[in-house]
């Protein structure tokens, strides 16, 4: 097909939560399950928490940093509980690739994708 | 094929309130219930306004009277011009900025379509049944395969944006009662007509041309479920990739057009009545406009039962199609990127709401029709619904030129001959089950309904 007949617009959107993952592997431990509605929150609970989410921040900052790196047209949008990288412009495929050269992980992001019509297109 | 704005093009966030003012489904909506709310408050006030700008060309035998005809309503088409001309600029001014292109593209549509109009309403025309969407169709077809469409024409070629708000002016001609009620049917009916239709593509496919299980599901979704809101919907939430998608899209649009001259032609050949003939239509057809095209060809009624059929049958329920085939994605296929999971929101985001507009303006005349307020029901259907239904068709003669305007049959058959294959599977299975059911075995109930 020819790629100037391309019909549709795609939206590749990251979603990095701060405190979720979407799975846990094993030996990890999520790290508000001995704060949140538990009884007699200990200091080291926090301390645990604090350290994950300084480690948490990082890796989001880095995975970024990557995207940043390999494409310059990103809408950014920071929520309460996670960050968002959206573009129109550059295949998902390609980001992908990019994060997993860097070593990240299929759980440390969420990855959506999003077909619309080009503008006219029936 | 398809339009490319010149604006510079930079990501914008998606999602939040904003969604109702850059989504061309919002604006059919909006439009669509300000002109019913107009009909509506001209009328309370004893004001004849959207009778008057209305123009109906009648049937002629001679050139001399169509030519007398406009000539003495150059004022009524003049402002016929001018409200959509003002309506369209505020939806476009949100949607894309580009207002002055789209004032000089809409101007030459506009005038094509009154040509039109005229020619279709040519007592000749009617003799050999060539009715005034097909003509429309097939001007906008050569126009567009033997000449390259200038971008300031290409800005008002808003297909989508068209037959959106012609399906909600069409809610203000079907009563609420009928749409629950043949919804049903109609639901029912699209259902077992959808899933023979997608496991035939998919199966096809995967099992004999090896397509890629996404590729083949953004296929099916596109020739089974809606066309090709389907197969960007399906497509984004299996993450094909997007050449995979843009075929889908060629090959459903490529259908479209092929069937708006099969499906008339067989309806006229096989004696089928307008109900059924709607309904087939609406099972047979890949995308609303093309489909309205092929019903409005018919006639009134069919154009009912096919909305019946289309948007209320197969059109409402695409989320969930969605979240079932994301769901199959992550569980059933490889976990491709195991992070994303379907979530149920979706269901709602990926919900055409330019529905809501058909079903609130089904509503408000429903009630109106209930009040003791309105004199008669006749006066109801010549003040309100008759001239709603008048700018309807014009919003639809926009569409079926704009459907031809911009398909390039060249560029659209370049798609390779697997996904081709496949598809057309789906489509010798589609078409002879949707007339067995909507024809032979619905069609007593399809003929009631009016």
């Amino acid at each position: 097909m020819n790629p100037n007949n391309e019909t549709c617009v795609q939206r590749t959107r990251f979603v990095f939560n701060y405190y979720e993952k979407k799975e846990w592997l094993a030996g990890e431990k999520p790290p508000l399950v001995d704060i949140i509605k538990v009884k007699d929150v200990q200091p080291e609970n926090l301390r645990y928490f604090a350290e994950f989410m300084h480690t948490r921040l990082n890796r989001i900052a880095e995975m970024m940093d990557i995207l940043l790196k390999v494409h310059d047209d990103w809408a950014i949008t920071g929520w309460k509980d996670h960050i968002l990288m959206e573009t129109e412009s550059f295949d998902f495929n390609d980001s992908l690739k990019a994060l997993k050269e860097h070593g990240y992980h299929d759980d440390e992001f969420v990855l959506k994708v999003e077909y619309k019509r080009k503008w006219g297109v029936l | 094929m398809g339009y490319v704005s010149s604006a510079k093009k930079s990501t914008t966030p998606s999602g939040g309130w904003s969604d109702l003012w850059r989504q061309e489904d919002y604006w059919a909506v909006w439009l669509g219930l300000t002109i019913i709310v107009l009909a509506i408050v001209f009328w309370s006030n004893g004001i004849n306004f959207m009778n008057w700008i209305v123009l109906k060309i009648p049937s002629y035998s001679n050139y001399n009277t169509a030519i007398s005809y406009v000539s003495s309503h150059k004022i009524t088409l003049l402002t016929l011009y001018l409200f959509f001309l003002i309506l369209f600029s505020i939806a476009v001014k949100a949607l894309t900025g580009e207002v002055k292109r789209f004032l000089v593209g809409f101007t030459f549509l506009f005038l094509l379509s009154a040509l039109v109009s005229v020619w279709g309403s040519w007592d000749v025309m009617k003799r050999y049944n060539i009715e005034t969407p097909l003509l429309a169709l097939v001007v906008g077809l050569i126009i567009s395969n033997l000449f390259k469409i200038p971008n300031w024409l290409s800005t008002a070629l808003q297909t989508q944006f068209y037959i959106k708000l012609g399906i909600v002016l069409m809610g203000a001609s079907l009563p609420f009662t009928l749409i629950v009620k043949a919804g049903t049917t109609a639901f029912a009916q699209a259902t077992i007509i959808a899933l023979a239709t997608f496991l035939t593509i998919y199966w096809t496919g995967t099992r004999v041309f090896s397509l890629d299980k996404r590729f083949a599901a953004t296929l099916a979704a596109g020739g089974s479920i809606c066309g090709v809101s389907a197969s960007i919907a399906i497509g984004g939430a299996v993450k094909a990739e997007k050449q995979h998608v843009s075929i889908a899209i060629s090959l459903v649009i490529l259908w479209s057009i092929i069937m708006i001259f099969i499906l008339p032609l067989a309806i006229k050949a096989l004696h089928i009545p307008p109900g059924p003939a709607g309904a087939w239509i609406g099972t047979a057809e890949f995308a609303d406009a093309p489909g309205m095209a092929a019903a409005a060809a018919i006639n009134e009624q069919a154009i009912k039962t096919f909305t019946l059929m289309k948007v209320v049958g197969r059109d409402m329920f695409i989320g969930i199609w969605c979240f079932i085939m994301a769901f199959t994605s992550v569980t059933r296929w490889e976990k491709r990127y195991v992070g994303t999971k379907p979530d149920a929101l979706d269901v709602w985001i990926r919900f055409p709401k330019f529905v809501i507009g058909f079903f609130v303006a089904s509503i408000i005349i429903t009630f109106l029709a209930a009040s003791p307020h309105v004199v008669t029901s006749k006066a109801l259907d010549n003040r309100i619904i008759n001239p709603i239904i008048e700018l309807r068709n014009w919003a639809f003669i926009f569409t079926f030129l704009s459907i031809g305007l911009t398909s390039r049959l060249k560029d659209l058959a370049s798609v390779g001959w697997k996904p081709f294959a496949a598809f057309t599977a789906g489509v010798l299975v589609n078409i002879p089950l949707g007339y067995l059911l909507a024809v032979v075995i619905m069609g007593n109930y399809w003929i009631t309904v009016k």
